[in-house]
């Protein structure tokens, strides 16, 4: 009716980038406060030591926010990230070069992601299903591979590569800026991104305009899986060691950066720079109240408050009021 | 069962004819927009009044402003001599004004007797009474002649079914005043007639029924008044009596019923597809043609088949057996995507089901099944996109501020627009339309047939499904009838009459069985 043509008369065509510019001015203004209140906030050190924290959730935010555009979830990933700092352990320790490693430990990434489309598409599980079932069993796997020990790495270069930084920033930082590029690209400028959007918004309808639903769905989970692996790499290489139960709990750091980017769980809804800011929110979060000595346990509730606070805000702002 | 029926329907306290509900320059406004403009209405207690208009002309305000869904910007209401604030929907239902939705806002999980008394249980000492429920539900439905089960779960009755009960639903509430805003429109035509009946005995209860269609017959059928709306102004009250059709599309439109039907006839060009002797899930041994320039009509009741034809044409389903020939070459047409890439397009039966990405842009919806052709390599070229989107707003008028607003935001008609249009830029050489014209108002369906004549113009064919006879048969060169899964008669265009169609399609009576092409 011309009356619900009106309720949207304001278009939300610069929505994004406008939630972006909010969740930025949140973002410096954490900051700002983070600068004035302590002495050590603003130091280059631990600038950099922030970067390094938030970048690996941020990627892990990355190929869990494709997932969540097509109406899915993936709990696996944390699991994927301890899995692969197994794999990436045992490879470069049996003298594998290093990039080959890599290859082959971001390949299984890919492996698991296409199991988690398979499980999706051809056996009819629910994504919550077919990803939590990863989850515990990568664990399990990966406990049974290592015999519950942890293995040490014996390879400096490899090591050395996370510590480092390329012109004053961490080479952690840069490697988001390496996956955020493209996933941009991917995402809001390709017809492969506008199809993750359509089947999250309706696969029947995407199905009849000639959309491969299922295609679209094997590459979201692939995605997801392959950040997942790469996360792992990158965190092998930080703490030197392959340790399945390593990066528990990230799943729900990377869905929360997700929500808090302006993520829709019920699907359609979400971009790229979104979650990148959002991790690098909750990673202030927790730098700022390690400096100012504020309980962990208080952490974790803020952490929580904070998503509450956000999603509602973003959910009011949607509705157009 | 009168006890019963008395017990449901608390009887009114006014007598026929007095007034109920008045209307006292109700109004509401938007940002920019007059969706209503000051309406002076007084509703007579049992009387079927019927409102007609088309999409955008305020009907759906109307409603929403009447059952306290949304607040009204000034005027007033008046309810039995008293005002009325009907700010909330919960004051609506309490002083006895309930609505019955063109879509059905029930629970599909919960049974039908859940359904029917959601929100007012049955319980005791906290334990719901399921089996009590059931009784009951099941004694509502006798009651009203719906041959319905109340045990069974919702979801498991057809759509029309559903609406029935929703229907039912509505009347147990100590209702007076109610309102059905196109109830018919998924519904068969038995379906409708128990719906029509259950109608009639609410008036007779002294219930105020409100009436929304779209369907002129059955304004004709049922009201005593009828007014119509149009821009959000009353233009007119009349008693069905003193009035006829085309005054009153007249009135809604500003334009003559025969510009509605436009039909322009081109002469066949070769077979784009045939199928020989298909059968599949729901039909069997269907053998149609259809050629370029032509419109072959599918007419049946719903369940006769014509959709699953159509859908194992599109390869959304197994053929059993029989052959698709495609420009003369027998083709396997095993998914939804090989049907596309042969030149097929289906704009399907709901669309909001199936048609359309409704919190996806418009721009977005009518680029869909384009987006191969608009990117370079992997990338999308913006220009491309934008300037698609824009000529489809344009080329097939869509009322939407920018092609960015939500498809969610547009009405029904203008979304029916972008079902079918997004396969206009796509170049289909065989276009599917399942119910195109369900739920649409009059000046739209004169634009979508338009539609078919530019793409019957440019050498396309064209399958129309449709349960609206008169549809079917003023548009179609070559109408095929379908009952039970089989074809069991063709006519050409105009050849036979209506009486002679309907029974073909009913076939009650055996001796009009029988294909007679």
């Amino acid at each position: 009716m011309s009356t619900e043509v009106i309720a949207a008369e304001k278009p939300k065509r610069n929505y994004n980038a406008l939630f972006g510019l909010t969740l930025l001015a949140l973002l410096v203004l954490l900051w700002v406060i983070l600068s004035v209140a302590t002495t050590s906030f603003a130091s280059a050190n631990n600038i950099s030591n922030l970067l390094r924290q938030g970048s690996m959730i941020a990627i892990l935010a990355v190929g869990q926010t494709f997932v969540i555009i097509t109406g899915g979830i993936d709990l696996s990933v944390g699991a994927v990230v301890g899995f692969s700092t197994v794999i990436a352990a045992m490879l470069i320790n049996a003298g594998v070069p290093v990039f080959a490693a890599i290859l082959i430990t971001l390949l299984v990434g890919v492996a698991i992601g296409l199991f988690h489309g398979f499980g999706i598409v051809k056996m009819g599980l629910p994504p919550f299903i077919i990803t939590l079932a990863t989850l515990t069993s990568l664990r399990g796997i990966g406990l049974l591979m290592t015999n519950g020990n942890s293995i040490s790495i014996n390879n400096d270069a490899f090591q050395e590569f996370s510590r480092n930084s390329f012109v004053g920033v961490p080479n952690l930082f840069w490697m988001v800026i390496l996956v955020g590029i493209p996933a941009y690209v991917f995402l809001h400028h390709s017809r492969w991104g506008r199809y993750l959007f359509s089947v999250g918004s309706n696969a029947e309808a995407s199905r009849l305009s000639g959309v491969n639903v299922q295609r679209t769905i094997y590459m979201a989970y692939t995605l997801s899986g392959l950040c997942a692996a790469f996360v792992g790499v990158l965190l092998a290489s930080r703490i030197g060691i392959g340790n399945p139960t390593q990066a528990e709990g990230w799943e729900l750091q990377a869905i929360a950066s997700s929500v808090i980017g302006g993520t829709s769980l019920f699907g359609a809804i979400g971009s790229v720079h979104g979650p990148l800011l959002g991790a690098f929110i909750l990673a202030t979060i927790n730098n700022g109240a390690n400096l100012l000595n504020v309980n962990a346990f208080w952490q974790r509730i803020i952490t929580g408050v904070l998503i509450i606070v956000i999603v509602y805000f973003d959910g009011l702002r949607r509705r157009g009021k | 069962m009168t006890s019963t029926a008395q017990e449901l329907h608390p009887h009114p306290t006014l007598e026929p004819g007095r007034t109920i509900l008045e209307l006292n320059g109700l109004e509401k406004r938007y940002p920019g927009t007059h969706a209503l403009k000051p309406v002076h209405l007084a509703f007579k207690a049992a009387e079927i009044h019927a409102i007609v208009g088309e999409n955008g002309a305020g009907k759906s305000t109307l409603i929403k402003l009447l059952t306290g869904v949304m607040p009204r910007t000034s005027g007033e209401v008046i309810w039995e001599g008293k005002p009325a604030a009907l700010a909330t929907p919960h004051e609506a239902m309490a002083l006895g004004i309930n609505a019955v939705h063109q879509e059905v806002v029930l629970c599909r999980h919960l049974t039908v007797a859940a359904n029917m008394f959601l929100g007012e249980e049955e319980s005791r000492f906290g334990i719901l009474q399921q089996r009590a429920m059931v009784k009951d539900a099941q004694k509502i439905i006798d009651d009203l002649g719906f041959d319905l089960p109340a045990h069974v779960v919702l979801g498991d009755l057809t759509i029309g079914q559903q609406q029935l009960i929703a229907a039912a639903r509505a009347t147990v509430r100590g209702t007076k005043f109610l309102i059905f805003d196109e109830p018919t429109a998924y519904l068969t035509r038995k379906e409708a007639d128990q719906l029509f009946t259950l109608i009639r005995r609410l008036k007779g209860e002294g219930v105020t029924i409100i009436y929304i269609s779209h369907r002129m017959e059955e304004v004709f059928e049922l009201a005593d008044r009828v007014s119509v709306l149009r821009d959000g102004t009353l233009v007119g009250t009349r008693n069905i009596a003193e009035t006829n059709e085309p005054e009153l599309v007249k009135l809604m439109i500003n334009r003559s019923i025969e510009q509605i039907y436009h039909k322009e006839h081109f002469t066949p060009g070769a077979a784009i597809v045939e199928t020989k002797n298909l059968s599949g899930k729901g039909f069997e041994n269907v053998s149609v043609t259809v050629r370029a320039g032509e419109i072959v009509g599918l007419y049946g009741l719903i369940g006769a088949g014509r959709s699953e034809f159509v859908t194992t044409l599109y390869g959304r389903h197994r053929k059993s057996a029989g052959q698709i020939l495609w420009q003369g070459k027998e083709v396997q047409v095993n998914s939804e995507h090989d049907a596309i890439r042969l030149g097929m397009a289906l704009a399907p039966e709901s669309r909001r089901d199936q048609g359309l990405c409704l919190n996806l842009p418009v721009g977005m919806n009518l680029n869909l099944p384009i987006y191969k052709r608009i990117s370079s390599n992997l990338l999308i070229s913006g220009a491309k996109e934008k300037a698609e989107a824009d000529r489809q707003i344009a080329d097939l008028r869509i009322k939407t501020p920018t092609r960015h607003a939500l498809a969610s935001s547009l009405s029904g008609g203008n979304q029916q627009k972008i079902v079918i249009g997004k396969w206009l830029a796509h170049g289909a050489k065989l276009f599917i339309f399942d119910e195109p014209t369900v739920g649409v108002d009059v000046g739209t369906k004169a634009e979508i047939y338009r539609l078919f004549s530019v793409l019957l113009s440019k050498g396309a064919g064209i399958i129309l499904i449709s349960s609206y006879l008169p549809e079917v048969y003023e548009l179609a060169d070559t109408l095929h009838v379908f009952r039970r899964g089989k074809l069991v008669a063709t006519h050409g265009f105009r050849t036979a009459d209506h009486e002679e169609i309907l029974t073909q399609a009913l076939a009650e009576k055996q001796e009009k069985q029988g294909g007679q092409t």
